[in-house]
């Protein structure tokens, strides 16, 4: 590790002489100059516990981070600790450069919800096997229009996009830990009538919200689960047995003062092994249109149990020791810590339901999120406070039981309103409580000004040492709700596609029932109205310099990328049409549109692929009816 | 109209009859002690009175009519361990002189001393005596409430967070609480979406927090005290607050803090002593948990004037956008660090009162002639290293601060008073 990395660059005039030493000054008396000399001293600042800052042009990260990009609708990937933004993933959203919402092969995986050209992604998470990173998917909701997708982390695409019917607003999001990842457990928010097609629109009571479980694979809705209040955050064990979620609306509120009178909503329990035999026994209704089993786990229920948790509580977080369920307050000062070994005697109701808590410690005001460090150490995120509290999980279940020990340990000031954080690994077994990232939600004057509309700042904290340091503000687009850390080494992408990719296997059977070898052949193939347009490109050439069709035919450009380089992508733009894709090395890629304008309309490679790139351009001449 | 009730179970007597304004006969009644009061109540009618003698009366009493339930002195309703011990269920009740003892400690149910109910609109709640481990007195969703002179204690075998808060006001408006005097509950007062409700000459101690505030727009809090609470008064997230000569002493983590607060008027406070504890080597025992007399969080457009912030670790924390405050007549006197202001653009708080000042007034215009840097880069390095105060009138430090004006690149922005007050307002003359 070279000396850079044991310092970092002041990195603001805020920070100036932070660290300056005292003695330095006592000693130094009126020599000339001296107190310039200390001033500029002071802009290198040590870094915290070994914990290197600095990646150097050149150097690779130690930790792929995955954002999600809010209401953006992406997904972004992140080098830690570098934060240097390597990829962004469309999910929910239309991006032009990679074609995302107007390639077919988008379109399919998007499904009919691709009408929709927003999205509003918060949680993303990775596949398990045994409670570790297994690198294989990463899972992620879209609050806006009540969708659950997936992205495989070999080629960082979107693969498979699930809208969860009879519910609205998927928001908390987790994974089975343990066995592994048969399940995505994805929370719907907000109540509505059961069936929501127009009956008990004036009539709350009859509102109501869902716990969701889909199957990872096959990414069809497995069974929903009926509950009272609503559905916030969750979070799975390490048995495979238990997920909790938090409620924050249990008045089942229609308007914000009605949701703040209670104090104590509840974190809900759902007994996974339960609910699968209730499945199994055919206990479960359908609701509407849809086949998805519907089971009751309002209060009463034998698969559910809700634990009182004050007071509109947020984020609910696993220790990675699996040992507890940490809810976190929100309008409430405290954490709740819920033994999960206490949970089998809740479901024999052979004790009451505060009876799981053994630990309550007052953080600060708004307790938002907890991440963990592996060594025993809770971080939460305290919202009205704008700071990290430290704290230490058994030191609190300490105090709770009368003792008298201080279970914080430090607090950090961020800046500024920070909702989730995310230690590294945190949500596995394997947390190693090396870098903590911090969401804030607000920039202020954090960053250069930019107008009205401001930059979130990602705060990036070592937490190696005993103390948290900050060592970078990093400014970014809408809106991070949360993020994931997980070690360079757990993730294994393609350099390549692979030809028998299912991404594109559909359209590779479309030409194979064209009778055309995509690996070799350009060709058009007309069908009707309908002209099917397949070329090859290598650059700097597309296989087909000119293709010739009728005004009025609905065209669908097929191009597969025969190039075998890494990094030698290619784009394909038809001007004067909205029609874009990416197509990287032995990709196939096909996008369709209407050729409604007669004359000469090029096209052009817009993926830089080749010093002769500008010239990697083809005619699509239109014939006039 | 007009009723003769005779000796009837529980009854003890009905005394006199008198004459309403209104035009109609109310009703004495006695209650007996050691019997159930709501026998009683459910006999009475609007307007009737029903006074507790001194003893001791079992059970829980729903009043659902316009009473004035009076008790004398050591007539004690003991609410027998669960549920609400009163619950005001009609307009314009009056209840005082009770003391009430061991209601219910359910804090998912709300279990309260005195629970009003959204039908309760002015009554009115005086003097009572109420000691026990669940809330004092919830206002649900009620108006023109008076809440007087009442004494709330909680449980302290409980921990802190189990108890309830003394009072409590969900979705409350047009109401008074004034003269209570609350300690060892969780919260002194909460207020809840709540709105022009005057908080007047409270004395909150030894509490969690001792005014928690969320969401509350148009609130007047007057006169009070809070004393060795964890945050005096945590105001959050409102508009056109009045926060006018209130007090906060020896409280920790904050004396007043605001956060998301706007148009509102901060004068007359005066905070002492906000400290974080202290560790057995003298320092705080939190790396971050430094007390501050007033913490302004993304706060803008209010008036801080003529405010007093002494003898704490941080007199005034100013951070995340939080400008366009006027911030005058204001004394720092003494904190560990006067200012932590966190922010990027330079702030000019003019006549202010600086302990620390060391500039001179030659033309006694009553203000120093040189301007106040109170977050320059040596208020920094004495804020980390504390013990650099001993310095403050050496040499080198003289001489950094001369380097510093005469290389103002070197100087983080941050606040300056271009007219400090030589002396602290309200003393030696000066007006408050």
């Amino acid at each position: 590790m070279s000396d850079k990395k044991d310092h970092i660059q002041n990195i603001g005039r805020r920070h100036f002489l932070r660290n300056t030493a005292v003695t330095g000054v006592a000693g130094a008396g009126l020599a000339g100059g001296f107190g310039a000399g200390a001033l500029l001293n002071s802009r290198q600042v040590q870094a915290a516990g070994g914990n290197g800052v600095e990646v150097a042009p050149g150097e690779l990260d130690d930790y792929y981070g995955f954002w999600s990009g809010g209401h953006s609708g992406e997904v972004r990937v992140l080098g830690v600790p570098s934060m240097r933004e390597l990829m962004r993933i469309p999910v929910f959203n239309v991006d032009s450069a990679t074609g995302w919402g107007i390639s077919n092969e988008s379109k399919r995986i998007l499904g009919e919800s691709s009408r929709f050209l927003n999205g509003d992604c918060h949680h993303p998470h990775i596949s398990m096997t045994d409670g570790s990173y297994d690198g294989k998917y990463l899972f992620i909701n879209d609050k806006a229009n009540t969708r659950v997708a997936r992205i495989r982390l070999d080629i960082m695409k979107t693969d498979k996009v699930t809208t969860i019917p009879n519910v609205q607003a998927i928001h908390g999001l987790r994974l089975q830990k343990v066995p592994y990842t048969k399940y995505v457990f994805a929370n719907a928010e907000l109540p509505i009538p059961q069936i929501n097609d127009g009956r008990d629109l004036e009539n709350p009571d009859n509102y109501f919200t869902m716990f969701n479980a889909i199957d990872a694979e096959s990414m069809d809705v497995a069974w929903q689960v009926i509950v009272d209040g609503n559905l916030d955050n969750t979070d799975a064990d390490y048995t495979g047995r238990f997920v909790a979620s938090t409620c924050y609306n249990s008045e089942k509120g229609m308007t914000l003062t009605e949701t703040m009178r209670n104090e104590r909503d509840w974190v809900v329990v759902f007994d996974v092994e339960a609910i699968e035999a209730a499945v199994a026994a055919g206990n479960y209704k359908t609701l509407g249109e849809s086949s998805v089993p519907v089971l009751d786990g309002r209060k009463g229920s034998q698969l559910t149990r809700y634990i009182p948790i004050p007071k509109n509580p947020h984020g609910v977080n696993t220790s990675p020791d699996g040992k507890y369920f940490i809810a976190n307050g929100k309008l409430s000062p405290t954490c709740s810590i819920i033994a999960i070994d206490k949970l089998p005697e809740l479901f024999d109701d052979s004790i009451e339901p505060r009876d799981t808590i053994v630990g309550e410690p007052e953080l600060g005001l708004g307790p938002l999120h907890t991440t963990y460090d592996g060594r025993g150490n809770a971080y939460t995120t305290l919202f009205i406070d704008s700071q990290v509290a430290k704290w230490n999980i058994e030191d609190a279940i300490r105090h709770y039981n009368g003792e008298d020990v201080n279970y914080l340990r430090q607090k950090l000031d961020v800046h500024y309103q920070p909702g989730h954080n995310h230690a590294s690994l945190t949500e596995s077994r394997d947390a190693d409580g090396k870098w903590l990232v911090v969401l804030s939600k607000f920039s202020k004057d954090r960053f250069l000004p930019v107008g009205p509309l401001h930059p979130e700042n990602d705060q990036l904290i070592d937490i190696s040492g005993e103390e948290m340091k900050l060592v970078h503000d990093g400014p970014t687009y809408a809106e991070p709700h949360d993020c994931i850390l997980v070690r360079a080494d757990q993730i294994n992408p393609s350099r390549v596609w692979t030809r028998d990719d299912p991404f594109f296997a559909e359209t590779v059977a479309m030409a194979e029932a064209d009778g055309v070898n995509l690996e070799g052949e350009s060709k058009v193939i007309r069908d009707g109205n309908k002209v099917r347009v397949y070329m090859t490109s290598i650059a700097p050439q597309f296989g087909l310099t000119e293709f010739k069709v009728k005004q009025g035919d609905e065209v669908t450009v097929v191009i597969t990328n025969l190039d075998q380089v890494e990094d030698l992508t290619h784009g394909f733009c038809m001007v004067n049409h909205g029609v874009q894709m990416e197509i990287s090395p032995q990709q196939t890629a096909s996008v369709t549109f209407t050729a409604d304008k007669a004359g000469v309309h090029w096209y052009y490679c817009n993926w830089f692929c080749h010093a002769m790139h500008m010239e990697m351009t083809g005619r699509m001449l239109v014939e006039p009816v | 109209m007009k009723r003769h009730p005779g000796h009837l179970g529980c009854l003890l007597a009905l005394l006199w009859l008198f004459w309403l304004p209104s035009g109609v006969y109310a009703a004495n009644w006695f209650a007996t002690p050691g019997e159930p009061l709501q026998p009683l109540i459910e006999r009475a009618t609007d307007g009737d009175q029903l006074l507790l003698p001194a003893g001791r009366y079992p059970g829980r009493v729903v009043i659902d009519r316009t009473l004035h339930i009076r008790g004398e002195l050591q007539a004690i309703l003991d609410a027998g361990g669960h549920g609400h011990a009163v619950v005001l269920a009609a307009p314009d009740i009056i209840f005082e002189g009770v003391r009430i003892e061991d209601w219910g400690d359910n804090l998912t149910a709300l279990e309260a001393a005195i629970f009003v109910e959204p039908s309760a609109h002015g009554s009115t709640i005086r003097n009572n005596q109420l000691s026990g481990p669940g809330f004092g007195i919830w206002l649900d969703a009620v108006n023109d409430v008076s809440v007087i002179g009442n004494t709330i204690r909680g449980d302290t075998r409980l921990r802190s967070q189990d108890r309830g808060n003394g009072i409590h006001l969900y979705n409350v408006s047009h109401s008074i609480i004034e003269s209570n005097d609350v300690a060892q509950t969780r919260d002194g007062i909460y207020l809840d979406s709540s709105r022009h409700n005057v908080l007047r000459d409270n004395t909150l101690h030894d509490l969690r927090y001792g005014v928690h505030y969320m969401y509350s727009f148009d609130n007047r809090l007057e006169g009070n005290l809070t004393q060795r609470t964890r945050t005096g008064y945590a105001l959050m997230q409102s508009k056109r607050l009045e926060v006018v000569d209130n007090r906060s002493e020896a409280d920790d983590n904050y004396g007043i803090l605001m956060n998301n607060i706007t148009d509102s008027l901060l004068s007359g406070n005066r905070v002492e002593g906000v400290t974080q504890p202290l560790g057995a080597d003298g320092e705080g025992r939190l790396a971050g948990g430094d007390g501050k007399a007033l913490f302004v969080y993304n706060s803008q457009f209010n008036r801080i004037e003529n405010n007093r912030f002494a003898a704490s670790d941080i007199g005034i924390h100013l951070t995340a956008g939080s400008e366009d405050n006027l911030m005058a007549g204001n004394a720092f006197i003494a904190n560990k660090q006067q200012v932590m202001y966190v922010a990027t653009r330079e702030q000019d708080w003019s006549g202010n009162y600086w302990s620390d000042y060391l500039g001179w007034d030659l033309d006694d215009s009553g203000i120093g002639d040189t301007a106040h840097e109170p977050n320059d880069a040596m208020d920094h390095l004495l804020w980390r290293h504390p013990t650099a105060r001993l310095l403050m009138q050496s040499p080198a430090v003289l001489a950094l601060r001369w380097v510093q004006r005469q290389f103002p690149v070197f100087r983080p922005p941050g606040v300056r008073d271009s007219a400090p007050l030589m002396s602290e307002p309200g003393r030696e003359g000066n007006a408050p």
